[in-house]
């Protein structure tokens, strides 16, 4: 039975600062309160990585939260999609370049979709979480199984040889 | 055979109507904050969601736990509507919370331990409270039997008036609703004892909470049995009451729940026993 439907029917939201001025998160909470209330597309802010299917993030990431980041990212079950939200969090905003900042989480962790602005806007941010539904409606189980390879990688020099098994795995998908 | 059709009917749908009053609870919430609301059917929606995922667990025993929590929580809701002992529905109640409690304990989550540890506390609130109110039946119908309300004369709610007090006072603790969320609390620990549970698992849980609405909703029925529409215009106003009191409420920590549990609602209890002990001799 095809279960896609549901999903965007009831997204759960995972809302992560990895080390912004709080300004978009700020906004984020907004989108809970009754002028744009959220909650009519049945999203609920769970801030339980096991139970949600959309990381929000905002911020640049600083060197310390990094680690946090990617770990509440692998403990999120599939399917799962990442929005960042804010000018901080897709580049690294004012930030980018400093010695304590990484530019934009997608230097860590795949991003679906992102949101610009600094700070966002509530309708930005619902915007993008419901272009990022459309996205996680499609993703398909097969993305989420993990592969067993059948070929060990050839050693050619120094350097392995990966592209034998990258051809693999597009077959079996 | 006709008598029971109805209550095999509730058992047997017992998960789809108390996804309804969950549905029904969110929108009436919503509205009492100005806002629209999710669909009626939105708990349908994560329930189908929730198959979906991937499977995580965190080892075998406490998806199990987590599992039985839900089919002993079902199995005391359906002694209860069969018309068993009130005294054994309670403690099949009691079961199923400590299997949950069991399953928080479990993990090697902090956040786990901390909800595990408060949902103790919150059996210590109420559990004594039921107790009571099950013995107080006893002395008015002479059986512990829910069928011996059912064949009552008069409603319960006018025998035992305290009792009935007592019950509207610890129902917040049992459908961990404000101000007496602390099992749960949403934002300090994040659910509680549900933290690790995840995809399929979780729905146990989380199907377990509509369970619980039917049980308790089934209790407030229970003081006005024989006269179905007094009944029925009580669980309103109980569903009413409890949700406008968990917008207008924040939460109080555990010790201040102890406190009121124990020297507000059970003297209210103990009062009402000794009321119907009087009546009865």
């Amino acid at each position: 039975m095809k279960l896609n439907f549901f999903r965007k029917k009831s997204p759960w939201i995972l809302h992560y600062n990895a080390g912004g001025c709080n300004g978009c998160d700020i906004e984020i909470l907004a989108c809970l309160s009754p002028k744009y209330d959220i909650e009519r597309f049945g999203m609920i802010n769970t801030g339980n990585p096991k139970q949600s299917d959309i990381l929000l993030v905002t911020g640049p990431v600083t060197k310390r939260s990094r680690e946090r980041l990617v770990e509440i990212y692998a403990q999120m079950p599939e399917p799962k999609v990442v929005v960042s939200c804010g000018a901080c969090a897709c580049t690294g905003g004012v930030f980018r370049g400093m010695y304590n900042c990484e530019g934009g989480i997608d230097q860590y962790i795949p991003v679906d979709v992102y949101v610009c602005g600094c700070g966002t806007r509530p309708e930005q941010i619902i915007d993008g979480v419901i272009q990022a539904l459309a996205i996680l409606e499609k993703k398909s189980k097969e993305l989420e199984q993990s592969v067993r390879l059948k070929k060990e990688p050839v050693k050619e020099g120094n350097q392995l040889n990966r592209r034998n098994i990258a051809g693999e795995i597009i077959k079996i998908a | 055979m006709n008598d029971l059709l109805i209550p095999v009917l509730l058992i047997l749908l017992a998960p789809i109507i108390g996804g309804f009053i969950y549905g029904f609870e969110r929108i009436i919430k919503a509205r009492m904050q100005r806002r629209l609301g999710p669909p009626l059917l939105q708990p349908f929606f994560d329930f189908f969601k929730l198959a979906d995922k991937r499977k995580m667990i965190v080892h075998s025993t406490h998806a199990f736990l987590g599992i039985m929590h839900f089919v002993s929580l079902w199995f005391a809701l359906a002694i209860l509507l069969l018309g068993g002992d009130l005294i054994l529905v309670i403690f099949l109640h009691l079961l199923s919370t400590s299997l949950l409690i069991l399953a928080g304990y479990s993990t090697r989550s902090i956040f786990s331990h901390l909800g595990a540890n408060r949902t103790a506390i919150s059996i210590l609130c109420y559990e004594p409270v039921l107790i009571l109110i099950a013995v107080s039946v006893f002395m008015i119908t002479g059986s512990f039997d829910v069928a011996s309300i059912f064949k009552y004369q008069e409603a319960l709610l006018f025998k035992m008036p305290l009792a009935f007090i007592a019950l509207l006072l610890v129902l917040p603790i049992k459908l961990k609703k404000s101000p007496f969320d602390v099992a749960e609390a949403h934002q300090e620990l994040t659910g509680g004892v549900e933290i690790e549970f995840s995809g399929i698992f979780y729905e146990a849980i989380y199907t377990a909470k509509w369970i619980d609405y039917m049980f308790c909703y089934t209790l407030v029925y229970l003081f006005g049995a024989n006269n179905p529409l007094l009944g029925i215009g009580l669980v309103f106003f109980v569903f009413f009451y409890i949700n406008a009191l968990d917008n207008s409420t924040a939460r109080v920590n555990y010790k201040q729940m102890l406190r009121f549990s124990l020297l507000v609602a059970l003297p209210i209890a103990f009062i009402n026993l000794l009321l119907t002990i009087l009546q009865s001799s």
